[in-house]
């Protein structure tokens, strides 16, 4: 029995580092762009999670969460409130027919927070108020 | 025109040249904090504001997390939704995925929250008086047929203050879709349940106005 062809992204995904950093974004496959994208994503999250005034983030894919939070204790609230948040953009961009997501900012008192959205992964980060969302949002370089 | 309807008639005048100022303005409203709508632009329908409200109001009930909802902002590949607390009121806009945002956000905090001073000193306190509230539905069954709703003890109180001191006995419910209910009313029994920013509704209430758990209706005050 003639064996079956390995998708061409998962070939590519094993191309050694160097490699893969040389191709060019414009001829990748969408499904493909988007892993490239979450593996900068995830550098850029690493150095950003650092920062003073970052409070942690939820990461959510279709598979798995990443939580790192400051204070443990407030891992529900948050994560209730970052779901909440997602539906209610959601909700408001039906309403308003904003089209697809990318960017959700809500802003407290104390903290702010914003979530950012990649086909099926959520990421929400939390911070504090005296921190620039949209700076972040430039930061973490999503393509 | 009663004072209330000046007010609104003001505001909802200055959303509409707010919005021929900048056509990358395409909704604008205001409502209170307890979801009470204030106002909206003459090209706003009703359906959208009570959605943009539900969704709005889901948000508030877990925002205690963070200190509170202040702004909440909405970017999307069409376009874009703010909404912002302006004076104790949360002003909605949506606007085009091109618009100067910033500069959108500096015009409307800046008119608005004047228009909203210079009104307040025209026309004291126009919105504190027996205002509809919109509340999240939460059902209950009872073993004896009743019409009786539940609120918070804070709402009746604030009610009874604006007609006298007078007790708020009756209320009536409106769902989304514009069904509507008079009902007796009182205070929450179920400590669990109390400053939520529900209402509790027999079933058999819920099931006459086709609405269910969990969906906002808005209620008013029946001048006792």
């Amino acid at each position: 029995m003639p064996r079956k062809t390995k998708p061409q992204e998962e070939k590519i995904e094993n191309l050694p580092s160097e490699l893969e950093s040389t191709m060019n974004e414009s001829t990748m496959s969408p499904k493909l762009k988007l892993q490239h994208s979450l593996g900068n994503l995830h550098t850029n999250l690493e150095n950003i999670k650092n920062r003073e005034g970052i409070i942690g983030y939820i990461f959510r894919t279709p598979k798995s969460v990443s939580i790192d939070l400051k204070d443990p204790t407030k891992i529900i609230d948050y994560a209730v409130l970052s779901s909440t948040v997602l539906e209610a953009g959601e909700n408001l961009s039906n309403t308003f027919e904003l089209g697809r997501i990318h960017k959700v900012t809500l802003e407290g008192k104390d903290i702010k927070m914003l979530t950012v959205k990649m086909d099926d992964n959520h990421l929400t980060i939390f911070m504090d108020k005296t921190l620039d969302p949209d700076r972040i949002h430039k930061d973490l370089n999503i393509t | 025109m009663v004072k209330s309807e000046l007010y609104t008639e003001a505001l909802r005048n200055t959303l509409t040249e707010i919005r021929n100022a900048c056509p990358d303005i395409n909704n604008s409203f205001i409502f209170t904090k307890d979801g009470t709508i204030v106002a909206g632009d003459t090209e706003t329908a009703d359906i959208t504001i009570k959605k943009a409200l539900n969704s709005f109001q889901k948000v508030a009930e877990k925002a205690g997390t963070i200190g509170g909802l202040h702004n909440f902002y909405v970017n999307g590949d069409k376009g874009k939704v703010h909404i912002s607390h302006i004076n104790d009121m949360y002003l909605v806009t949506a606007i085009s995925k091109d618009a100067d945002a910033n500069y959108l956000r500096s015009v409307t905090q800046v008119i608005v929250p004047t228009i909203l001073k210079l009104l307040e000193s025209i026309i004291p306190a126009p919105l504190k008086s027996g205002q509809p509230q919109q509340l999240t539905v939460n059902t209950f069954s009872e073993f004896f047929a009743s019409n009786t709703v539940q609120v918070d003890h804070e709402l009746l109180a604030q009610w009874s203050e604006s007609f006298g001191r007078k007790d708020i006995n009756e209320v009536e419910v409106e769902t989304l879709g514009g069904e509507t209910t008079r009902c007796r009313v009182k205070e929450i029994d179920d400590p669990n349940l109390q400053r939520k920013g529900i209402i509790r509704i027999p079933e058999r209430v819920c099931k006459a106005l086709e609405v269910n758990k969990g969906e906002p209706v808005k209620i008013k005050p029946i001048e006792p």
